[in-house]
């Protein structure tokens, strides 16, 4: 049984365990996870019509969330993001990074998958509840959520801000 | 410190991008394995179901007075749905016991890896909460050979190698682990091979096998040593290729507060 199977591993593999990455912020897992969702794909391969990603990916997400439930994770992430100094300094730009990235780890599972999924993979909302198995609403509001607490504003377009010696 | 969508963006591809040790590669013989098992299983589980449901069937059969020659067959049905039953892979336990002079403490599991088969190197990739990390490995065979590579203080490689019930495994302290364990994720390298592998032969053909000063002859305290070296392990690997056998390891760690640095 292939059918195209062997080519979509291997083209999808390294994007699949980068998505996967970002949920499970250890490569180790990451690889399981993507391991353990291909092959439950291959086992569906036949009955699986058009693009295979929303099916990779819904497993990926359910077996994370899965895991994260039963696992204990030594990861203590701050609940909420800490105030940084002047944002052109550059070692403040490292912290805001930081920062910005343990915010990600303090976000539900769901809520961490609908980002990812919107901010990294570029799906639309309406691709995204497809993929995490919830309305579209639902899916608005988890994201709300998670933006209100990573203190990402939608509404500031992008600017980018002139590096002075001070 | 608010953020932007791009801001998030950026971030979010950054980070993938950091990934010590190479890109993941895919392993596709592995991934159809897996799949191939996961379809056993659930046919196995389907075929248990059955069988209950017709254990249940017979067993409600027998209570009525006609029904009561079929008690042999309910006994068969039973003995069937049994052996349907699928066994789990080798459990590791829940903690790991350390104990450094007079202290005592438990680390707890923080990450696990499960393998079906044996005599090819296994990577395992963890991010370490502490500088007291402990790993071990269990196998499904007691008797199976098991050895683990990792990197020490000085950047130089260590670990272990016996038998599987020789507890297998071992943890680093703040003077063991390397300056950098905390800053990026760390990796564990680790064979097992089957409990018959020709160990010795190799050993002897390789090094001789005169390893240590207590042995006379190429024995298993020897046999184990003489697995730390890359070119046994390599030729043994060769010579055995990848066979089935069912083997797990752990990752072991305290709460990230728990712990000093090291000195």
């Amino acid at each position: 049984m292939d059918d195209g199977f062997a080519e979509y591993v291997a083209q999808r593999h390294l994007r699949l365990c980068r998505m996967a990455y970002l949920l499970a912020r250890d490569w180790g897992a990451a690889e399981d996870l993507v391991q353990t969702a291909l092959a439950k794909a291959w086992l569906a391969w036949r009955r699986i019509e058009g693009n295979p990603d929303p099916y990779v990916y819904r497993i990926i997400v359910n077996t994370h969330s899965s895991w994260w439930r039963r696992r204990w994770r030594g990861e203590v992430p701050a609940e909420t993001v800490p105030e940084t100094a002047d944002p052109r300094d550059a070692a403040a730009e490292v912290d805001d990074q930081a920062a910005l990235w343990s915010a990600i780890g303090a976000l539900s599972p769901r809520q961490r998958a609908v980002i990812v999924l919107h901010y990294f993979e570029g799906r639309t909302l309406t691709q995204v509840a497809e993929i995490v198995g919830c309305s579209l609403g639902a899916v608005k509001s988890q994201l709300s959520r998670a933006l209100t607490r990573l203190r990402v504003d939608p509404d500031i377009q992008t600017m980018s801000l002139e590096k002075v010696p001070r | 410190m608010t953020y932007t969508e791009s801001d998030l963006r950026r971030l979010l591809t950054e980070r993938v991008r950091e990934q010590d040790g190479g890109e993941p590669s895919a392993h596709l013989d592995a991934i159809v394995r897996r799949g191939r098992r996961t379809r056993r299983t659930r046919r196995a589980m389907a075929a248990g179901g059955a069988l209950a449901l017709a254990v249940a069937a017979a067993g409600l059969m027998n209570v009525l007075p006609a029904a009561q020659p079929g008690t042999g067959e309910t006994a068969a049905a039973q003995q069937r749905a049994d052996s349907a039953r699928v066994e789990r892979g080798p459990e590791l336990p829940e903690t790991y016991a350390v104990v450094l002079g007079a202290e005592r403490f438990d680390l707890a599991l923080i990450h696990s890896r499960h393998f079906e088969t044996m005599g090819v190197a296994q990577k395992v990739t963890f991010s370490p909460s502490t500088f007291s990390t402990g790993y071990k490995v269990v196998c499904d065979d007691p008797r199976a050979w098991v050895v683990t590579v990792e990197r020490l203080k000085g950047g130089e490689p260590g670990g272990t190698a016996g038998r599987c019930d020789s507890s297998v495994g071992g943890h680093h302290d703040r003077l063991s682990a390397p300056s950098d364990w905390l800053k990026r994720p760390q990796s564990l390298q680790v064979w097992v091979f089957p409990a018959d592998a020709p160990v010795r032969e190799v050993a002897e053909a390789v090094t001789g096998c005169p390893v240590t000063p207590v042995s006379k002859d190429c024995d298993e305290k020897a046999q184990s040593q003489a697995l730390m070296r890359p070119e046994v392990r390599e030729r043994l690997s060769a010579q055995l290729g990848e066979r089935p056998g069912r083997w797990a390891v752990g990752v072991y760690d305290r709460p990230a507060e728990a712990s000093p640095g090291p000195d």
